[in-house]
């Protein structure tokens, strides 16, 4: 895989099928890093200012489950980041060396009303990385997860290049 | 991102103004903002998000924590001026219908000083 560029702290790659990648240290702060690339992908795939949004948001989220389930905190680890512009969709993979984290254990936020016995559950979903699935379930075509103790987490989120959010999950 | 702070004339009501992106990084800015706000019990607060770009689910988390503590002492957290990206997100997961939600900042800083006025 032929080296494009190293600065202090991030790794950026291109392999031969084009697909894209970047590696970072699991920080907040390149949680807006990961954001720009995944940004600047979807741009030249085509995609709308909303849908670049969501896709932003939806890495945003996985981002911060890995530093804050999967790593227990910053500094646990690296984040790679990879993207493949396909005929007729996104693909986007993020990376992790953390601890087993399966979206599919995490329910669905429950419905909200604005009664106390339901926000508490709501508030104790966001704790726990419910809502952030949430957006990428809802946001993306196609979420699928694997976990390997030699690989790590791998969360693969598809978005269909002219398709509106779905829920299909994995 | 900057978060400003501005008591309103006459009365006990506080606006929070947050400008660019609420995100991980800068949650714990608006997070003291509220707490320093709320633990000197001003419980009557207007966050103004019109020039709030982005907010991620760390974002509402901090919110919805500040409105339940203000609401169990009968005061309100009122937000107003989303665009409409951050609309989409608060009414994704249901928020739109917790929050009291105003387009315009003006409304949403006159019904709070009316309720907190000394």
């Amino acid at each position: 895989m032929p080296l494009v560029s190293i600065d202090m702290s991030a790794v950026f790659s291109i392999n031969m099928g084009g697909e894209r990648s970047l590696t970072v240290p699991g920080r907040y702060k390149e949680i807006k890093r990961i954001c720009e690339f995944v940004a600047a992908g979807a741009a030249q795939a085509g995609f709308d200012e909303e849908a670049i949004f969501h896709l932003e948001l939806c890495c945003d989220e996985a981002s911060t489950n890995i530093i804050e389930h999967a790593y227990g905190g910053e500094d646990g680890g690296d984040i790679t980041i990879s993207y493949k512009i396909g005929e007729d969709d996104f693909t986007i993979v993020i990376c992790d060396q953390g601890a087993t984290f399966d979206p599919g254990l995490v329910p669905s936020p429950p419905t909200i009303d604005a009664d106390e016995d339901s926000l508490d559950e709501v508030i104790n979903q966001l704790r726990i990385g419910g809502l952030g699935l949430h957006f990428i379930r809802n946001l993306m075509d196609e979420v699928h997860f694997s976990s390997d103790r030699q690989k790590g987490n791998e969360l693969v989120m598809v978005k269909k290049l002219d398709s509106k959010p779905g829920k299909e999950t994995s | 991102m900057t978060v400003r702070q501005e008591r309103l004339p006459q009365s006990d009501a506080w606006v929070i103004a947050i400008t660019d992106r609420l995100d991980q990084t800068q949650i714990p800015k608006l997070e003291e903002t509220l707490k320093v706000l709320l633990d000197d019990g001003h419980y009557h607060l207007v966050v103004d998000l019109s020039q709030t770009s982005y907010i991620n689910s760390g974002g509402l988390r901090c919110l919805v924590s500040a409105w339940r503590r203000a609401k169990t002492n009968q005061g309100s957290l009122v937000l107003c001026g989303l665009n409409s990206r951050l609309q989409e997100i608060f009414s994704m997961v249901g928020f739109d219908k917790v929050f009291d939600i105003h387009e315009d900042c003006e409304t949403a800083r006159t019904q709070a000083k009316s309720k907190a006025r000394t």
